[in-house]
């Protein structure tokens, strides 16, 4: 798997360096020469690392800080990939609700959809937050700041 | 005409004298407080990628106001998880949870509390000192810097990934390399050629660092408590003990404090130390220096809360020192700190300090100000904060969704804000399963476009006899060795780690 995603970036980088490589030097000396290429042969290094498997080798004997945290989950494979299926589909529906029905509506949908499903919450609280969440979107941006919000593409307000 | 710096650290400190100025500050600070409690410290750069979109839209100074008030205050109440639950409240906190955690399990937990606000607070003093006093001594070298000393200054920021990126430097550069790529979308400033548009009128100005530091710290944080779904089978450890007891061992440790705030401030000026070290560097030489040889470190002493905590707290000055200075971010918070400037219209660095001291010399004492209300915060809302460290992850998730989401579609309010979150998120998610660093990729994005700006400058200025101005070989030796040593140390330390089993640092 974590060759994947090394190869996703090398087809990026290789993508990168495709495009660009017509453009007058001054337009491709950062995307190609300074971001793309160098990009492009420390991926391919890093593709034959974890092909090779020096790749694994090394990230256990590596000494040093972690730059970002780490993946560390205490509970089975099963388990992480159904919640983590489970969460990407609460975000790519709460985005997609936006889109459909507009901030104002998907928001507190999403907010009291997620803590009474996904949460198990009571709907006591349920209700405070989502109250919470559309006094945040309407009462503040809306209402107090005039920010207005576009309208979702089925229903305008 | 030029305003003497007192002039403009007077002037700084009249422009943070109006009543919506310290609202921001509040509201910055009850924001950091709250991210620093929250369950799993839900760290500085997701805060400042959801208020980013929102405070460019003010004026300077207010939005200096929220901004620096949530990221000096969140150091300051950083201790909170580390004490009561045994994990780390954000970078530069681990150390903590050694003498942290046990003091808390044997009924001191506010003592605990008590020296980490009071050691943070003089922390972020001594930094915030150090960052006023930096600006005159480094006002003379400042004039001496043109675009080229600039872009080579960047280059070495960037160069210093590679050590950054500790256990993982090829992952690290490539992560630095794709957001370089990222960041040159759109159409070009200095020539008008559109890259990587593709005729999408949505791509002509690039695409939104806000959303992109929102996709990838943002989704990964909210998965991370759907995941482990934090707050539903903690138990904290009980709040008992006295707060002034803390407070009077950080006074009798004065002298462990001031050592070790100047260790923090080090960390934050020095190019590719990183926020991740600065509690272990501070921790161990309290452990090495105490008279005992450290033995009593580990089982709940309380100078193991004292070191760390006023380390990592006066870390913030020594990072500004080199963002309002130089110009170059020492990590996500400051990069996205730099964006917010460019924002409104300021050029971090030499040219900033020479066209507007005053609103460095407001950085400053907001920082100040800041880390004062912080401390009076920890102390006054101690038992109250600590009940919000016990939040669970289903309102935690769904708070994050909120900020997140709305933050992100703020940006332009185009759908397209929504699927650029969305790929970027799982970008993010992937990213961080698989030992990408994030920061890494924030860098290259935010001094990505700073690079080309200089590069382009000194082209257009000197040609290529800009590389033989003397300052620029000066610092571009110096790159190369700093760069040099850097990577020989770590390869000196790989066999050595190979024999002892693992890492040092990464606890």
């Amino acid at each position: 798997m974590t060759a994947n995603f090394t190869l996703f970036l090398v087809a990026i980088f290789v993508g990168g360096i495709w495009y660009g490589w017509e453009w007058p030097y001054i337009a491709k000396l950062m995307p190609v020469y300074v971001a793309a290429l160098p990009g492009l042969a420390l991926g391919v290094i890093q593709l034959v690392r974890e092909a090779s498997g020096s790749e694994v080798r090394r990230a256990e004997q590596a000494e040093g800080i972690e730059m970002d945290e780490t993946h560390k989950v205490s509970i089975d494979a099963k388990s992480e990939l159904l919640r983590t299926l489970a969460f990407f589909g609460w975000f790519i529906g709460g985005a997609v609700g936006i889109w459909l029905l507009g901030i104002v509506i998907a928001l507190p949908v999403l907010v009291f959809l997620y803590m009474l499903v996904e949460g198990g919450e009571r709907i006591v609280p349920t209700l405070v937050m989502t109250a919470c969440t559309y006094g945040v979107i309407w009462g503040l941006f809306e209402y107090t700041l005039q920010m207005r919000w576009p309208p979702g593409l089925l229903i305008g307000y | 005409m030029e305003i003497s710096l007192i002039d403009a650290a007077a002037q700084g400190f009249l422009n943070i004298l109006h009543l919506h100025v310290f609202l921001a500050m509040l509201v910055g600070v009850s924001i950091g407080t709250f991210t620093a409690v929250a369950p799993q410290g839900l760290g500085m750069p997701l805060v400042y990628a959801i208020m980013l979109p929102v405070v460019i839209r003010w004026e300077p100074v207010t939005g200096i106001a929220l901004l620096i008030g949530a990221s000096s205050v969140s150091a300051v109440c950083a201790a909170y998880l580390p004490v009561l639950f045994g994990i780390p409240g954000g970078a530069g906190s681990q150390a903590t949870i050694l003498d942290g955690y046990p003091m808390g399990q044997r009924g001191e937990a506010r003592r605990a509390l008590g020296a980490s606000f009071m050691a943070g607070g003089m922390g972020a003093l001594i930094g915030t000192f150090t960052l006023a006093l930096a600006i005159p001594a480094a006002r003379p070298l400042i004039y001496l810097m043109g675009s080229p000393e600039l872009f080579v200054v960047v280059l070495w920021g960037l160069s210093m990934v590679a050590v950054l990126a500790g256990r993982r430097p090829l992952k690290g550069l490539i992560a630095a390399a794709f957001g370089l790529l990222l960041a040159t979308i759109g159409q070009q400033e200095q020539s008008g050629i559109m890259r990587y548009v593709f005729d999408e009128p949505y791509l002509l100005d690039g695409i939104s660092i806000s959303i992109i530091a929102l996709a990838l710290f943002g989704i990964p944080a909210a998965l991370d408590l759907a995941l482990k779904r934090l707050g539903v089978d903690q138990q904290p450890a009980p709040l008992t003990g006295k707060l002034f007891d803390g407070v009077k061992d950080t006074l009798r440790e004065w002298w462990l404090v001031v050592r070790c705030s100047f260790i923090g401030v080090w960390v934050g000026i020095v190019p590719g130390i990183g926020s991740q070290v600065v509690d272990w560097l501070a921790y161990g030489h309290a452990a090495q220096s105490s008279k005992d040889g450290g033995a009593a470190f580990g089982t709940g002493d309380v100078r193991g809360v004292i070191a760390p905590e006023s380390a990592n707290d006066a870390k913030d000055g020594g990072d500004l020192v080199t963002t309002l200075l130089l110009g170059f971010p020492q990590g996500v918070v400051t990069a996205l700190f730099i964006v917010a400037l460019l924002a409104w219209g300021y050029l971090p660095g030499p040219e900033m300090l020479k066209k507007s001291p005053e609103l460095v010399y407001s950085v400053v004492w907001i920082q100040g100000i800041s880390a004062i209300i912080g401390t009076m915060v920890g102390f006054v809302l101690a038992n109250q904060l600590a009940k919000l460290a016990q939040v669970r992850y289903s309102i935690m998730v769904p708070i994050i969704f909120l900020f997140v989401l709305m933050g992100s579609f703020s940006v332009t309010r185009d759908a397209a804000d929504l699927l650029t979150l969305v790929v970027f998120g799982i970008v993010g998610y992937f990213m961080r399963r698989f030992g990408y660093p994030r920061p890494a990729m924030i860098l290259g994005l935010v001094l990505g476009s700073l690079m080309e700006r200089y590069l382009y400058r000194s082209m257009a200025s000197y040609g290529f006899s800009w590389l033989t101005r003397p300052a620029v070989v000066v610092l571009l030796l110096l790159a190369a060795t700093s760069f040099f040593f850097a990577v020989r140390g770590r390869m000196k330390t790989m066999p050595k780690s190979a024999a002892s089993g693992g890492p040092a640092l990464a606890g």
